[in-house]
């Protein structure tokens, strides 16, 4: 099936990005009765599942988003304080459990995609602005007055005359007795004094001072800790094991074998870990023995070269071979499976009771823990109950509930609560990686320097059967949710002709300038290498493909990288905006010391449209960044400071990928194990980056991912520029090694 | 063994070998000290043993003998925070916030060894400590600021 452009950059938003659900605030009977029952039994006033208000003037919010860096603690009070009329330090904001009614994000209560501040913008902002109606009718009702002569600032309902005022502590109860109206009026941009400001993040404090709850830090009565020991090769099965030594050993209370693994179980984790090593275990044969990934390499470098199936065709590519006046670029660039490698290793507590499961999971994904929890223990998915601590980092990985299910299991055999914790090497070997993908291009430029034809064809892996299996238990409720946001023919269309595979490998494979022959077509790899959603998802690879390919074809035609991006980009306005910004702030076309090179990159994902400017070179035969500079029209900015932290974290987690991260396998064994030989950017490469934001008073879109998909396009084109060596293989200093040892 | 942990002396009973960072964390209930690699690639479990930067996840703690652990829970005086924690929320440094206990125990001994350190210094002395939500420019901008705090703080005492 082939879409249209339209129908195409349609169908890749919504597989990726927001969906937008207005939450309803009102008037059930039963949202009033309860909130009702709340404020007879404890005196707190809850109007919503976001806010409560307590008679000491506490204002708590619910935050149905997991809290993994970017913010949203903070952009959540933020929200709810400009709403209020009070100072944003004095909202408390934490984790939501799980709770059907905080399933917003596809159906699901989920975390990834882009979408928190998305997604909170207007809801959070009713929720609170619905709270701040019924506290001034309270107010005025006891006042005999007209709510329109009361206004609320500092915690405090005035009447405009100035004598008579109530605290929000002394309305709670009366406030409960309000109907909750329907659609409270919000402020308008122009209105905001919080939002748009750089407010202190909420949770700096707790990160400072060594006391924020991570969920390696949960601990609850009659806790029990286990590590799992894992099999060498992906999908092996433990077969028998020998653990009578560790069973001696002080604290250890149990070795036990699940599915995945032999779980050793100890009061203290220090206990589980110095017994693990002496736990002998076979091993049963997993399909994935003696699969390399040099072998998953090849094969898609073969299916590259072959014509795959088209996903988007307009105008006819074989002009490229047809006519004669044409220069002809060829292309391929390949990306290998990558791990998330969050700072705090996967780890997990929970406990099985006989009346249901209750887990502390560090989880971007509630409703997928709840659901596979439920499964794996065979209670309904109800009598599950997730806490959300603060999550060591998510990008993605924290989405699979695998460790949740691991941690489960355990508990169950041993009737405790269990608080599972991985080691770095069971992190980075655990699999659920960003797909490996091979990359095929072919374009050509007439002798006026003008793009004639673009065809690319993507060869990956697909994340959809795996990260689909959790899904395919949710999926009842979020099948209708992405039905709405596109033609209903044109999803079930898509889900029965099997095509979310290609949606998701593909989105932003379709490049935003302007050129009249263009194909696309992808190609799935199969193999049993457990891959998901890695920061930025297809994007990740898509940016680097686009936009290392253009600045191939503007080398071809002769013309400056900036200039030919440009003129192509007349039906794109917001991304040649911010490709101007970026060229200006980034002070394109002026000289540079000696060896170093500038490169530019603009892409949109998640609906933001980013350009980066970055100079790099090749000192003594090793890549030095000296400078990035990106531009971000992210819509609003609800915290400015806080956006720049999400396009500089972005920009090192998409170079450190692009220069030296990869996940390799022989013999079905993956080959890295811990940051060492999983390295990140260290302070040491890393150079100032300066991050300009377009003013704006659109509703906000993503910036958690944004920031990376052009990353390391800017830095290939920049090494192109200072060397003239185009880096084409991810990542940056393999191929460099292997290109100076052809030399 | 008796172990002194942020002023305080503590018994605790556990074999040699034990990482120091399983004890602080698992029988003490510091838990500001992260796991993050355990074997000293990465920083998150950095703390002071007698006022030098040492990874907690692989130094047993039976070599700590008589001297003295400061961990991120003791760097602070009671409820006022150390200089350089302050530093760290004025640039708003943490996202996730994981690995920052350990990267600002890095600092602070960076600090006491320069106290207006160059960017190289900077670099060398914490390019050992990763972060994987990329905060390295904010927290090269809070190490300065938290040198120039130190630097007028001293200058306020010298005046009086």
């Amino acid at each position: 099936m082939t879409m249209d452009r339209r129908e195409f950059l349609q169908v890749s938003v919504v597989a990726s990005g927001a969906l937008v659900l207005g939450v309803s605030f009102a008037g059930c009977s039963g949202a009033q009765r309860q909130m009702r029952r709340v404020a007879e039994e404890s005196g707190d006033f809850r109007p919503n599942m976001f806010l409560t208000i307590t008679p000491d003037d506490r204002i708590l919010v619910d935050v149905e988003k997991s809290e993994m860096g970017q913010g949203i603690l903070t952009s959540h009070a933020m929200l709810v304080a400009e709403e209020l009329g009070v100072d944003p330090d004095r909202v408390e904001a934490s984790s939501a459990d799980s709770e059907k009614q905080y399933q917003t994000s596809y159906g699901l209560q989920m975390t990834g995609g882009s979408t928190s501040a998305v997604e909170s913008y207007v809801p959070v902002r009713k929720a609170a602005a619905a709270a701040r109606e019924m506290l001034v009718a309270a107010a005025a009702a006891q006042w005999g007055v007209s709510s329109t002569e009361c206004e609320t600032s500092d915690g405090l309902v005035r009447h405009q005359n100035g004598e008579r005022q109530f605290r929000f502590g002394e309305l709670t109860r009366a406030a409960a007795e309000v109907p909750i109206p329907d659609d409270p009026p919000i402020k308008d941009v122009e209105e905001f004094e919080v939002v748009g400001t750089s407010a202190r993040r909420t949770d700096g404090l707790e990160k400072v001072d060594g006391s924020a709850i991570f969920g390696i830090d949960v601990d609850v009565p009659n806790k029990v800790c286990a590590l799992c020991i894992h099999p060498p090769v992906f999908g092996a099965e433990p077969v028998s094991f020998d653990a009578d030594e560790a069973l001696s050993m002080r604290g250890v209370i149990d070795v036990i074998a699940i599915d995945s693994g032999v779980a050793v179980v100890a009061d203290k984790y220090w206990q589980a870990r110095r017994a693990a090593p002496t736990v002998k275990v076979e091993w049963n044969e997993p399909l994935m023995t003696g699969l390399s990934s040099d072998q998953v390499r090849a094969a898609a470098a073969d299916a590259a070269r072959k014509v795959g199936r088209e996903q988007y065709g307009d105008g006819d590519v074989d002009v490229i071979d047809e006519r004669d006046d044409l220069t002809v670029v060829e292309a391929e660039y390949t990306g290998p499976y990558l791990a998330h490698a969050t700072m705090s290793p996967q780890n997990c507590t929970v406990h099985v009771r006989d009346d249901g499961v209750e887990a502390w999971a560090p989880t971007q994904a509630p409703t997928i823990v709840q659901e596979a929890l439920a499964r794996a223990v065979g209670v309904s998915r109800g009598d599950v109950l997730v806490h959300v601590p603060l999550l060591g980092g998510g990008f993605g990985r924290r989405a699979v509930p695998d460790v949740a299910v691991e941690a489960a299991l355990i508990s169950k055999a041993v009737d405790r609560p269990v608080q599972l914790i991985w080691s770095r090497e069971d992190d980075t070997k655990g699999g659920y990686y960003r797909p490996i993908n091979h990359n095929a291009l072919r374009g050509a430029v007439d002798e006026s320097g003008d793009v004639v034809a673009w065809r690319y064809h993507n060869v990956s892996q697909s994340i959809v059967p795996d990260v689909g299996r959790p899904l395919a238990a949710v999926f009842p409720e979020w099948l209708p949710m992405r039905s709405r946001a596109i033609k209903t023919e044109t999803l079930f269309g898509l889900m029965l002709s099997g095509s979310l595979p290609e949606i998701v490998a593909m989105e932003g494979a379709l490049p935003p300038y302007h050129i009249d022959n263009i194909r696309l077509e992808y190609t799935p790899i199969r193999t049993p290498v457990p891959v998901a959603f890695w920061r930025a998802v297809g994007h990740s690879y898509n940016g680097f493909v686009v936009e290392s390919f253009v600045d191939e074809l503007a080398h071809a035609a002769e013309a400056d990288p900036y200039q030919f991006r440009r003129k192509m980009l007349g039906n794109e306005p917001e991304l040649r905006e911010v490709l101007d910004l970026a060229a200006e702030a980034g002070d394109w076309g002026e000289p540079l010391p000696e060896g170093f090179g500038r490169g530019i990159a603009a892409y949109e994902s998640f609906d933001t449209p980013v350009a980066q400017v970055i100079e790099a070179g090749l000192i003594d035969g090793e890549i030095v960044l000296r400078r990035i500079v990106c531009v971000v029209n992210c819509g609003i900015a609800l915290n400015p400071d806080i956006v720049r932290a999400q396009m500089e974290g972005g920009i090192i987690y998409g170079l450190s990928a692009a220069l030296r991260q990869k996940v390799t396998f022989d013999g079905g064994r993956v080959n890295q194990g811990n940051f060492d030989d999983y390295p990140m950017m260290t302070m040491q490469d890393t150079p100032e980056i300066e991050v300009h934001i377009v003013e704006s008073d659109d509703d906000p879109t993503g910036v958690g991912e944004p920031g990376l998909p052009p990353a390391a396009a800017a830095l290939a084109n920049a090494i192109y520029d200072a060397a003239g060596i185009r880096l084409r293989d991810m990542p940056f200093e393999d191929a460099l090694a292997e290109i100076r040892g052809d030399e | 063994m008796k172990l002194i942990v942020n002023g305080s002396e503590f018994d605790v009973d556990v074999p040699d070998d034990v990482p120091l960072l399983w004890v602080l964390r698992e029988e003490l209930g510091m838990t500001g000290t992260k796991f993050g690699c355990g074997k000293a690639v990465c920083g998150a479990c950095t703390v002071h043993v007698d006022g030098r930067a040492r990874r907690s996840c692989s130094y047993p703690v039976g070599d700590v003998g008589d001297r003295e652990v400061t961990t991120i829970e003791g760097l602070g005086d009671g409820d006022t925070l150390h200089v350089v924690q302050q530093a760290w929320l004025e640039e708003n440094v943490p996202q996730c916030g994981y690995c920052q206990t350990g990267q600002i125990m890095q600092a602070v001994v960076l600090l006491q060894a320069r106290p207006e350190p160059t960017d190289d210094e900077i670099d060398a002395a914490m390019s050992a400590s990763l972060c994987r939500c990329g905060t390295y420019t904010r927290i090269r901008a809070a190490i300065k600021r938290a040198a120039r705090m130190l630097s007028d703080a001293t200058d306020a005492e010298v005046r009086r």
